[in-house]
C-alpha cells in the first residue's frame, strides 16, 4: 500500500484520467471529490463488502429451495 | 463441450451459449464463463452456473416478475438482458433479491456485468415472498 500526506485542495492523480481531491477535513471527516471515466467504478467500501456477501449468499443457492420460492411467486399479470 | 457442475450435472453446451464476465461478478472476480442454465422444477428462475468451479451457480430472475416498473438506465438502450440475483435461506422465508447489483447482459455479444445501480433507495436484500406484515401496508 502506497500511503501519502494530502492537505485540503490536494490532490492524487492515479494514472492519466482519474484524479482524486481532498475538498475538506472537518470533524473526523474527509470530504474527496473523484473525477473518473465513466467505466471505472467508484463505490463505497462498505456497499462492495455488501455486494460480494449478497453473492456469496446467493452463489450457494439450492435448486430445490428455488423450487420452493418458486411456488410461492405471484406473477403480476398471471391468470390463475 | 461439457461440464459437470455439482447441482446439475453434466451440462452441454456450445460455445455461443456461453456468458462472458470479463470483470467476474463481485466477490468473484476470477470466474469469467457462465452459462445460463433453464432448470424446469425452478422455473421462473433462472441459473447462472460457472463453468470454472462446479459448486458455483446464482439462482437469478427476470425483475419484471418482481417489479413491474424496475428499469436501469443500462437496459434503455436495448438488446440488453438484465436479471437481479437472488440469496435464498432453506425456508424460502428471509430469502431476497439484491435489486441495488443486477446484472445486464449484451445479448448480441454474450457479454455481461454487475452493476452497481446509484439509487441508493433500490434494496440489496428486497424480500423474495412479501412478508405478512409488508403486504398488509400496502
Amino acid at each position: 500500500m502506497l500511503i501519502l500526506s494530502r492537505k485540503n485542495e490536494e490532490e492524487i492523480r492515479l494514472g492519466d484520467n482519474i484524479t482524486i481531491k481532498i475538498l475538506s477535513i472537518q470533524h473526523g471527516q474527509v470530504k474527496i471529490g473523484i473525477e473518473a471515466p465513466r467505466d471505472v467504478r467508484v463505490v463505497r467500501g462498505e456497499l462492495y463488502a455488501e455486494i460480494q456477501q449478497a453473492n456469496l449468499e446467493a452463489s450457494r443457492g439450492d435448486r430445490n429451495v428455488a423450487a420452493k420460492a418458486a411456488a410461492g411467486l405471484v406473477r403480476p399479470g398471471e391468470k390463475k | 463441450m461439457k461440464f459437470t457442475n455439482r447441482q446439475f450435472g453434466e451440462l452441454e453446451y456450445d460455445d455461443d451459449h456461453v456468458v462472458m464476465f470479463p470483470g467476474g461478478l463481485i466477490g468473484f472476480e476470477g470466474n469469467r464463463k457462465f452459462l445460463i442454465v433453464d432448470d424446469e422444477d425452478s422455473e421462473p428462475f433462472r441459473w447462472l452456473v460457472s463453468l470454472e468451479d462446479a459448486n458455483l451457480s446464482f439462482p437469478m430472475l427476470d425483475p419484471a416478475l418482481l417489479l413491474p416498473g424496475y428499469a436501469i438506465d443500462a437496459a434503455t438502450g436495448g438488446g440488453k438482458t438484465v436479471f437481479v440475483i437472488a440469496s435464498l435461506r432453506p425456508g424460502v422465508d428471509g430469502s431476497t433479491v439484491n435489486l441495488r447489483s443486477p446484472l445486464v447482459i449484451d445479448n448480441a455479444t454474450r457479454t455481461a456485468r454487475q452493476m452497481i445501480l446509484d439509487d441508493e433507495g433500490l434494496p440489496l436484500q428486497f424480500p423474495l415472498v412479501p412478508q405478512a406484515s409488508q403486504a398488509a401496508g400496502r
